[in-house]
């Protein structure tokens, strides 16, 4: 059975996530950094989200369909995001066999992996209380 | 055991003489007009008459421009020259510069559209023209990976392509035509290979014993062959254990990935255009030794599996593999330090640029060990 239960649930969680990533100021620093627009684009539930460093001031965090074009997009079905942000997916393995789709100069966003690291331990703090608030 | 994924999609046909059966072989794919790609050297030296000969009852048109370097613009005129002519499938005769370039000419012939489109990783989702690769170095393992890289000039970096449908539909493996290879190259390229054996086989996720049997026995043909091809360049057997040394290991590393030594590799030849192999050979030590806390037992493993060691503890055995790839990079009369293979002096901020590009190639996630800024300075300046 897939994690999020419908497309709302999916971009609650992953606003809230980044919206804590930016309040953190190294990993911000160095987002910003890479004056870089990821995409995430989600399968199963379907969602978007777009984090948005390009003017290296002001990380933007939106939901939901977008007219910025992003210069990664990194496809993926909505469970592996959330295995990934558990600290469960083997970033390699899951490129290799296909489970995630880059696009655009993938590089630069494989660079801020070891970045985002520190979110690993937000992340079930984010999920428990997003599952007080829909109990 | 652990889970892993492996694929070859490529049909592997190696015989002595093999080139001059392209043409059939483009025929049972159902080409009509083939693109043949190479390079000048390879054409204008002659070296191609047996592949090119079987083309005469065939429509087809030769593009012999590709750079050592190639580029997005070179491919962007070929995939022209291809639509023009209603070519409708591809054959690459060269080393990996020419089939690099042939596989992101098939993006841009099959898909149309704008090239750097395409770039990423499993970013493309459709079978591709039929793409027949005769490799004429035996190094890169291009013939049968699904990566390509080519240069965007304007951007001074390399664009990566990875998907499974980069790999050629058939590899052509022809002893014959990697006899003319220069021994500098022939060394280099057999670098290359051997790197491609010992990175794979370390990597994170090397975990099949499909890439690891492939590993081990490339790496084994590698030491037993690169002195004797590089030495004597028309050993027909030699040359023949090194072609198909460098395959094997290029299945290895395109389901395994490679490391830190390609990271850095990679960066010197966007900066520098620092020969691939040579830059492998030079690099692969240090990548070694910094990993060794960590995959000592691995290392140790391969070391003993390819001969090159007995000993039971890993450490010393480790060490012997270092040692047996010095002497071979010896004998070969590989360059031992970067200064030697006509990098010049290395400033502050070629270093910070070269950092960026190392630490941002996506060969470096696959190495056993985390790689931080500092590390790869240090390893630049330990190969200086
Ligand atoms: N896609 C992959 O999987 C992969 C893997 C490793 C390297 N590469 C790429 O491959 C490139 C390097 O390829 P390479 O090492 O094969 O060298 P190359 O293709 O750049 O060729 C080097 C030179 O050797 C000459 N040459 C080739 N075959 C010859 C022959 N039989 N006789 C005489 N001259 C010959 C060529 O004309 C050229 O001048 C780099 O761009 C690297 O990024 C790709
Ligand atoms: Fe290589």
């Amino acid at each position: 059975m897939q994690f999020f239960a419908n497309s709302d649930e999916l971009h609650h969680v992953m606003n809230e996530l980044w919206m804590r990533i930016g309040r953190d100021p190294d990993m911000l620093e160095k987002l910003l950094a890479s004056k870089l627009i990821v995409q995430f684009q989600y399968r199963e539930p379907e969602g978007r989200v777009t984090i948005d460093c390009s003017d290296g001031i002001e990380m933007r965090v939106s939901t939901g369909e977008q007219l910025l074009k992003p210069i990664v997009e990194m496809s993926m079905k909505a469970d592996v995001a959330h295995e990934f942000w558990l600290g469960k997916v083997n970033v390699p393995f899951a490129i290799v066999s296909g489970k995630i789709v880059s696009r655009g100069p993938v590089q630069k966003a494989l660079t801020l992996l070891p970045v985002i690291k520190p979110a690993f331990d937000i992340y079930p703090n984010v999920i428990s209380q997003f599952k007080t608030v829909t109990a | 055991m652990n889970p892993f994924v492996f694929h070859v999609p490529t049909k592997i046909a190696f015989a002595e003489g093999a080139g001059s059966s392209t043409c059939e072989i483009v025929k049972e794919l159902a080409g009509n007009k083939a693109l043949i790609i190479t390079d000048k050297p390879l054409l204008e030296g002659g070296y191609l008459t047996s592949v090119l000969e079987g083309f005469e009852d065939m429509p087809h048109v030769i593009f012999s421009d590709v750079p050592s370097d190639s580029d997005v613009d070179c491919v962007n005129t070929i995939a022209e020259l291809a639509r023009t002519e209603e070519c409708d499938c591809i054959v690459a005769i060269g080393g990996g510069s020419v089939m690099d370039t042939a596989k992101v000419v098939n993006i841009c012939l099959t898909l149309g559209g704008e090239i750097l489109e395409y770039q990423g990783l499993n970013n493309i989702a459709e079978q591709l023209l039929p793409l027949v690769a005769v490799p004429t170095t035996a190094g890169t393992g291009s013939e049968v990976s699904m990566v390509a890289m080519v240069k965007d000039h304007t951007e001074g970096k390399k664009l990566l392509f990875g998907s499974r449908y980069l790999a050629p539909s058939v590899a052509i493996l022809d002893p014959l035509l990697t006899v003319s290879l220069p021994p500098k190259l022939t060394a280099a390229t057999g670098l290359d290979a051997l790197t491609h054996a010992i990175e794979s086989y370390v990597a994170v996720i090397s975990n099949s014993v499909f890439t690891d049997s492939l590993c081990t026995d490339s790496a084994r043909m590698v030491f037993e062959n690169l002195r004797t091809a590089t030495k004597n360049g028309a050993d027909i057997e030699a040359r023949s254990q090194m072609l198909v040394a460098s395959t094997m290991a290029g299945v290895a590393f395109t389901n395994s990935g490679v490391g830190v030594v390609h990271a850095l590799a990679h960066s010197m030849g966007a900066k520098f255009g620092t020969h691939h192999g040579i830059a492998n050979s030079i690099f692969l030590p240090h990548g070694i030794l910094f990993n060794m806390d960590i995959a000592a037992e691995r290392y140790a493993r391969l070391a003993r599996m390819v001969g090159v060691s007995k000993s039971t503890k890993d450490l010393t055995a480790t060490k012997d593999l270092l040692d047996a790839i010095e002497q071979l990079c010896i004998d070969c009369g590989l360059p031992r330090r970067l200064r030697d293979a006509g990098v010049p002096e290395l400033n502050n901020s070629d270093i910070e640029e070269l950092v960026v590009l190392a630490v941002s190639d996506p060969a470096i996630m696959f190495n056993p060990k985390d790689c931080s800024e500092k590390d790869i300075q240090e390893l630049y300046e330990r190969a200086y």
